[in-house]
């Protein structure tokens, strides 16, 4: 498994370990200074999380962690990004909805929030589909 | 499911064999490319852009259709 690759399953991995958090810790706690504290200690430990799993890869193959990506990781990039967008689009409009059903503003802050980090954890899944079919 | 027929064909292996085995990583690194890349280009996993697949002929030392050959007939677009 390329480093790259790796990394794409660190970052889906985390992501979706943190929007699991978010999902059922954060939204039935956000409404105070306790559910700020937990989003940030989520937020905090994803961070801490991405740039040690991250360091501990680049470290195994710290030639191929130096160099830039090359024209199909690019691609692949960009195809994963266009997925993600989608996905996003979509979370976004259905917060939107949300919003005008339950008439509560922090359902779709707690829902937009939610569509981001799903969008990146899509892209992420796409980037690793990708590897692994090669294109 | 059914793999995709491939209409651009490629020597690569028959190449790096031909060059003392050359390896993957090598080649990667004279067309400054991934190993990874290289591996689908070599499977017709990838088309390479113009300018990797004339580094890679470069590489060898041949020319671009020594390297990469076109099989119009495969392409069902192409009918």
């Amino acid at each position: 498994m390329s480093f790259r690759e790796k990394c794409a399953w660190i970052s889906f991995v985390l992501l979706v370990l943190l929007a699991a958090g978010f999902a059922l810790g954060g939204h039935l706690r956000m409404d105070g200074i306790d559910g700020l504290h937990y989003f940030l200690a989520l937020i905090l430990g994803f961070a801490l999380l991405q740039v040690l799993l991250r360091v501990i890869v680049a470290r195994q193959a710290p030639q191929e962690a130096r160099t830039p990506k090359d024209e199909r990781e690019q691609l692949i990039d960009l195809k994963a990004s266009r997925i993600g967008f989608y996905v996003l689009v979509a979370g976004v409009l259905l917060s939107m909805l949300l919003v005008h059903v339950h008439g509560n503003p922090w359902t779709g802050l707690e829902s937009m929030v939610l569509a981001v980090l799903v969008s990146w954890a899509i892209k992420f899944a796409g980037e690793i589909v990708y590897y692994r079919r090669g294109r | 499911m059914v793999p995709p027929q491939l209409t651009i064909t490629n020597t690569i292996r028959k190449l790096r064999f031909e060059h003392g085995e050359m390896t993957q990583q090598d080649l990667a690194e004279r067309v400054r490319v991934t190993r990874q890349t290289i591996n689908a280009i070599e499977l017709g996993k990838y088309s390479p852009s113009l300018e990797v697949a004339f580094r890679i002929a470069t590489a060898f030392g041949a020319r671009l259709e020594d390297v990469f050959s076109y099989d119009s007939a495969q392409d069902p677009q192409s009918r």
